[in-house]
């Protein structure tokens, strides 16, 4: 249903909120990315249980340059009592 | 003429002024006439009216009062066409102004997503999907085909791109997502769009996508039995100061000997 009306809600196109992220060109943060990819595909995709390997990606990237350092409770990681 | 045989159909039935209605209501007071005859003298008080307004063109005869009641009756509905018309830019703004039934969706920031709590019976299966251009040579594709997601938590997807040419080339990715309900929900913290991305050659980099879904999500109606997502990208490629070789050019001609070349049988056979 792409009808757009007075009353539909006009999905555009939106800039992510922290931008873009800078390339990898030297691959500093590949062995991260490939324990994500393990844990993910030995966890059966599920984005639960293999948070803290991203989170782990998200430290090298800050640690190389290529992200800007954020606190964590920023990007979805705060602690919680679950 | 015509006012004559207007009236003509209605005078036997009418009084001779115009004022008998008021007449017949100062006398009596409206409670106590009788409602059929008050009808019928209704309307054959507006049939005359109506008589009326087809002499108005003739300029003699015209009751004043009348054109006037035309002129508001058409002003009014000038009026509604307007209000139809307005209705959808105010409607916006109306909505953008007070986040009615949360239809705006600027500006995300950080405080939401560090106060958002994560929806443990919804499972959403965000799906990926790339895509180039025939003429884009990179080759670009996702590392997973699927990640579960539950909404109000943050995921990591990534992407791999190759440039196998000899020659760096800049791409620059859009993305889409479908079924566009959904794509309402579908926040995204930091990817790899909207800019330039060189590639050496030979080079292959990870491209990461960092999401989340709105909590939100579990509260739409529309969406009680969706738990698909399709993210799709496309990469494009991106050229700066492009200079194509000119066909005018008197250096760009095809090579001189592929021409002879291409001549050749045919002056064979002219021989025979």
């Amino acid at each position: 249903m792409t009808q757009t009306g007075p009353f539909q809600r006009v999905n555009t196109v939106s800039a992510p909120l922290k931008g873009s992220f800078p390339l990898d060109h030297e691959g500093a943060c590949k062995y991260e990315m490939l324990k994500y990819m393990c844990c993910l595909h030995e966890k059966n995709q599920q984005n639960t249980e293999c948070r803290e390997l991203a989170k782990q990606y998200f430290s090298c990237r800050m640690e190389k340059g290529l992200m800007e350092k954020d606190e964590w409770h920023k990007l979805g990681y705060g602690d919680k009592k679950e | 003429v015509g006012m004559m045989s207007c009236l003509g159909r209605f005078s036997p039935l009418l009084p001779s002024t115009s004022s008998s209605l008021g007449r017949l209501l100062g006398k009596r007071g409206l409670n106590t006439v009788p409602r059929s005859t008050l009808r019928l003298r209704l309307v054959r008080e507006t049939d005359r009216v109506q008589c009326r307004f087809f002499n108005l063109s003739s300029g003699k005869g015209g009751n004043r009062e009348t054109r006037d009641t035309l002129y508001y009756v058409l002003s009014i509905g000038v009026i509604a066409i307007g209000v139809t018309f307005a209705a959808i830019p105010a409607y916006r703004i109306f909505c953008e102004q007070t986040s009615f039934g949360g239809l705006t969706q600027v500006a995300k920031d950080f405080e939401k997503i560090a106060n958002m709590e994560k929806v443990k019976d919804r499972l959403i299966r965000v799906q990926f999907n790339s895509d180039v251009p025939s003429s884009m040579r990179w080759e670009f594709r996702p590392q997973q085909h699927e990640i579960y997601v539950h909404p109000g938590e943050t995921a990591l997807a990534f992407y791999t791109a190759k440039n196998p040419t000899d020659k760096p080339i800049v791409g620059i990715s859009s993305y889409n997502l479908t079924p566009f309900q959904a794509a309402y929900y579908f926040n995204k913290i930091q990817c790899f769009c909207f800019e330039e991305q060189i590639l050496n050659p030979g080079e292959q980099v990870d491209l990461p996508v960092f999401f989340y879904i709105d909590p939100d999500y579990a509260n739409d109606p529309s969406l009680e039995y969706l738990d698909n997502i399709l993210l799709s990208y496309t990469f494009f490629e991106a050229k700066n100061n492009l200079v194509l070789p000119s066909p005018f050019d008197p250096k760009n001609r095809p090579n001189e000997k592929a021409l002879e070349k291409m001549k050749e049988p045919i002056k064979k056979e002219g021989k025979k």
